[in-house]
């Protein structure tokens, strides 16, 4: 479904990231780990268009999307979910889920009455301002935002960011039950133990390059990656 | 009471101009992150392009649509320059200021060279309209009226478009945050284009009231008006619309009351002098900085 050929990024001199391949197929949830500055997040701006890719592909059905418009690569299917649970934050929740539903207004009660079955909560603040929010609220609205346009790849960056340990779980059974409706999930996460264990496969990336990929189940019985990773050895 | 009343409307008329004005330099302050110092200058070009049509055509319509047509126009000519701007240093908004400024030295020469041998241009009575109320010196025209009502109209209708239709959404989700705008597919160069645009309709409809209510223009004008302009959205708050409301309001009815009750042009000197002591107390403008 998604397809990285060989990338390269940089900022000036500092070359962010080096020869990046990774795919993402239907169906599958697929993990981005590693420690802070390893390039995850650079790679999911390069992969949406928001950072300029200096050579390799980026192929998402079928079609390149290297060096797109960032608008224009989202309208395609690409629904990026932003760290730092990110909302419009002087609206209310709904005009939040309405600006989600911009490329497809036609389905906006549908796709709405969905987002609600799973997440009742904002049906309840449907009218709250949605900067007052709590954190793990905010995160729920920038996931429902996303959804709303019906994404058929979802790219989550960092959704354990600044939320509490009772909330990040609740945010991985909605992803989990994302994944059981059909969606296709790319997550970036640095929390590898929490990451590993909600996906298939996973990528572990250290300054820019990807240095392991294979099966979560694969990675988490790897003493390097226990070891670097996983705070234990075995 | 007569001459308070009188006042009144006078500033209430006046005061729409300048909110229409404030309004339209915020929306593009907000949406497109620019200071586009030369909006006035656009302004008093269509009120010139308004005159340069009553010489030729005696339909008003033909003449509103072409005034505010240009001032449309004109206004999303300027875009390409900011956009490539901002392509080069990002969006700064001091760069665009320093440009702006300059183009406004660019129209005024055009408006002082070219147009009307640069003397001041008169509109026609019959385009001004008559006085509806009189007290010697202190009257109100039948194109203040227009300006009052127009004003009024050209307000809410903007506050209607910004908070209660898709379109308008999706100007303030880009002024609040563009990245993530165009993250969710909100197409951010068009939306800048239609803030442009927006601001531009906002700019020919003042033109066309401004005509009406002050009956002349001069180069110079755009100068004046811009000053007031930019003095009224810093106190207000950059990028305040609903304080730039009250302050467009405000300055307008104190500008009409000292000239009603001071004896001399004293107008610009207190209003001023209230936009300094309100800066000194409050910095961020009295309602707050929202840009």
């Amino acid at each position: 479904m998604l397809r990285v050929e060989d990338i390269f990024v940089s900022y000036g001199p500092i070359k962010a990231l080096e020869n990046i391949n990774i795919n993402v197929n239907a169906g599958e949830t697929v993990a981005l780990i590693g420690a802070n500055g390893a390039g995850k997040t650079t790679l999911l701006k390069a992969i949406m268009g928001i950072q300029k890719v200096s050579a390799g592909k980026i192929i998402f059905l079928g079609e390149e999307i290297t060096n797109v418009g960032t608008d224009k690569i989202a309208n395609r299917g690409l629904g990026l979910i932003p760290e730092g649970h990110l909302v419009f934050s002087t609206m209310t929740v709904l005009e939040n889920l309405q600006l989600g539903s911009y490329n497809n207004p036609n389905c906006f009660n549908d796709n709405l009455e969905s987002v609600f079955e799973s997440f009742p909560i904002l049906h309840k603040r449907i009218n709250q301002i949605a900067g007052t929010l709590s954190g793990g609220e905010q995160q729920m609205l920038s996931i429902a935002r996303s959804l709303m346009a019906k994404p058929k790849l979802i790219i989550v960056d960092e959704p354990s960011l600044g939320l509490a340990p009772k909330v990040i779980g609740e945010i991985f059974n909605i992803l989990r039950g994302l994944n059981k409706k059909g969606y296709t999930i790319l997550l970036a996460e640095q929390k590898a133990k929490k990451a590993l264990e909600f996906v298939d496969r996973a990528y572990v990336m250290e300054i820019g390059k990807i240095v392991l990929h294979g099966p979560a189940q694969e990675l988490i019985s790897n003493p390097k990656v226990h070891n670097a990773y996983l705070g234990s050895k075995i | 009471m007569e001459v308070f009343i009188a006042q009144l409307l006078n500033g209430l008329s006046l005061g729409s101009m300048y909110v229409l004005l404030v309004l339209g330099f915020n929306l593009m302050l907000l949406v497109a992150k620019i200071i586009q110092f030369a909006y006035p200058h656009l302004v008093v070009l269509s009120m010139y392009v308004c005159w340069g049509m009553l010489k030729y055509t005696s339909n008003v319509f033909l003449v509103i649509l072409a005034s505010i047509g240009s001032c449309i126009a004109i206004n999303i000519a300027t875009e390409p320059i900011f956009r490539l701007l901002a392509k080069r240093h990002g969006l700064d908004i001091n760069v665009s200021f320093v440009v702006s400024m300059s183009m406004t030295l660019v129209i005024t020469d055009i408006m002082s060279h070219l147009l009307n041998y640069g003397f001041p241009i008169a509109f026609p009575s019959k385009w001004i309209g008559k006085s509806v109320i009189g007290f010697g010196l202190i009257t109100f025209s039948s194109g203040q009226a227009y300006a009052l009502f127009g004003g009024i109209a050209a307000v809410l209708a903007f506050f209607y478009l910004l908070y209660r239709t898709r379109q308008g959404r999706v100007l303030r989700a880009i002024s609040e945050n563009s990245l993530l705008s165009s993250i969710i597919g909100i197409p951010t160069i068009k939306t800048r284009v239609i803030s442009y645009a927006i601001a531009g309709l906002l700019g020919g409809l003042t033109a066309i009231m401004l005509s009406k209510m002050l009956g002349s223009a001069s180069p110079a004008l755009g100068d004046f008006v811009g000053m007031k302009i930019i003095a009224t959205s810093i106190v207000a708050g950059l990028g305040n619309l609903k304080g730039g409301l009250v302050c467009g309001l405000l300055l307008g009815i104190t500008e009409s009351m000292a000239i009603g009750y001071l004896p001399g042009s004293w107008s610009n000197a207190i209003s001023f002098m209230m936009m300094l002591i309100v800066m000194l107390i409050k910095p961020e403008g009295l309602f707050g900085i929202k840009a």
